[in-house]
């Protein structure tokens, strides 16, 4: 068990059976080899995947990985039985946590000055689907709870960490006016 | 008395996620350049839509109101004479909408991305875990076998003091006779039925039955004399009971 491809099996089937992602220490442990090297061989094993007739493909989520299916193939399968269609989110929802994503850890109030509306009902439905959640408490008065995306919204949105957030072109805009005139 | 635009927004009225949304539409629409404003028109358009609301008796949110407000405020100050010290250092009173409007644009610019790539993502399917039986790791303890030993002989003896044994002294085990006279009386009765004379101590013999069993039968016999179904005779005192059938009176 020393080659490459022996490594690349065993992380396959680890991954395999696993379904969930597996951290990347874990993977390093199994493998035996240290973090930088196990990161190598995964880059490597994702770029396979992608350039191979495979139908599944290597994806990491905040330093775990995870197999799943190429999206391009749903159309088939698709084909194994009708598949219920999700609830997609309200624009409300989207619109918040595009905010988050790019504050996190943020308050409510944050979000609403950003908004401009009440955002109490969409942050509950965020935090139901998961794609949100408390993170400690903001030193401000009143303490108020601070919120931050999710595992799960790097893999609803196809993120592979915080980090893979497109920039958001901000330069001209100097600061989010603290005081609003109509508080 | 509607107006085309009425019309027109009455489609989108509760589409708008807030002012802020309804003032982007409205930009959009005019082909607007955000940073220069012209905020009598646009004030004018807000304000209609808000009266399209009212029109169609939609609660109109308290944020809309506000920002009715802002816009207000904003076209009364740039209505008023500028003062000829402060002029040059005076901000544009728009600047703090615009301001939070471009702030505001780019979140949703990102949020349609974010719509996108969900589209894209939630074709990828994932594999729930397998059942594997992993056994939960613990921490390995380094114990001699000696202590593990002596701690379990503790162990046993602390639980023999607690457990009072007594079954070196138990010689055997009573058996509970349950014997019950109805039980009996229906006996006798079969007996009866047979329509022959029959002797108590014969049926009821000591070297057979059990002590209880004779008493209650006694008991039972002395219940069946009583309802009239049996004659008895004694010759002696202590001697044998006779027992005999009786025809019911007729």
């Amino acid at each position: 068990m020393n080659t490459i491809n022996d490594t690349e099996m065993i992380i396959e089937a680890v991954l395999f059976a696993a379904g969930d992602p597996v951290p990347l220490d874990k993977l390093a442990e199994i493998i035996e080899q240290d973090k930088k090297t196990t990161r190598g061989i995964l880059t490597n094993m994702q770029y396979k995947y992608q350039h191979s007739s495979r139908g599944i493909m290597l994806r990491e989520l905040d330093g775990a990985w995870q197999l799943c299916t190429k999206p391009e193939l749903n159309a088939y399968i698709a084909r194994l039985g009708p598949v219920r269609k999700k609830q997609g989110l309200t624009p409300a929802a989207y619109e918040t946590l595009a905010i988050i994503a790019y504050n996190q850890p943020v308050t409510k109030a944050y979000i609403e000055q950003i908004r401009g509306v009440n955002s109490d009902s969409v942050i509950m439905k965020l935090m139901e689907r998961n794609l949100i959640r408390e993170a400690g408490r903001d030193d401000a008065p009143g303490r108020p709870k601070l919120y931050e995306t999710t595992e799960e919204f790097l893999r609803v949105f196809g993120f592979s960490s915080l980090k893979d957030l497109p920039p958001l072109e901000m330069n001209e805009i100097p600061e989010v006016v603290e005081k609003m005139p109509f508080d | 008395m509607k107006s085309a635009l009425t019309d027109a927004c009455t489609l989108r009225l509760n589409n708008f996620e807030g002012p802020f949304d309804l003032l982007f539409y409205l930009i959009e629409k005019n082909k607007i350049d955000i940073y220069d404003i012209p905020i009598f028109e646009i004030t004018e358009q807000y304000m209609e839509y808000l009266s399209a609301m009212q029109e169609m008796d939609l609660e109109i949110a308290s944020e809309f109101l506000v920002m009715a407000a802002t816009l207000l405020h904003i076209k009364s100050s740039m209505l008023l004479p500028k003062r000829e010290e402060t002029a040059t250092e005076e901000l544009d009173p728009r600047e703090e909408l615009v301001l939070k409007l471009v702030t505001y644009k780019k979140y949703k610019e990102f949020s349609q991305i974010l719509r996108e790539r969900e589209a894209y993502w939630e074709k990828a399917h994932y594999k729930l875990p397998e059942a594997i039986p992993v056994i939960q790791q613990e921490d390995e303890l380094e114990v001699s076998p000696l202590i593990l030993r002596q701690c379990m002989v503790d162990v046993l003896n602390r639980s023999r003091e607690r457990m009072n044994d007594v079954s070196k002294k138990m010689q055997r085990i009573l058996d509970h006779e349950k014997v019950s006279l109805r039980t009996k009386i229906r006996e006798i009765l079969g007996m009866l039925a047979k329509g022959v004379r029959f002797c108590f101590s014969k049926v009821f013999s000591p070297l057979t039955r059990s002590r209880l069993e004779i008493a209650t039968g006694f008991l039972a016999l002395l219940e069946i004399v009583k309802i009239g179904k049996a004659e008895v005779e004694q010759p002696v005192a202590f001697g044998d009971i006779y027992v005999t059938p009786k025809k019911p009176d007729k």
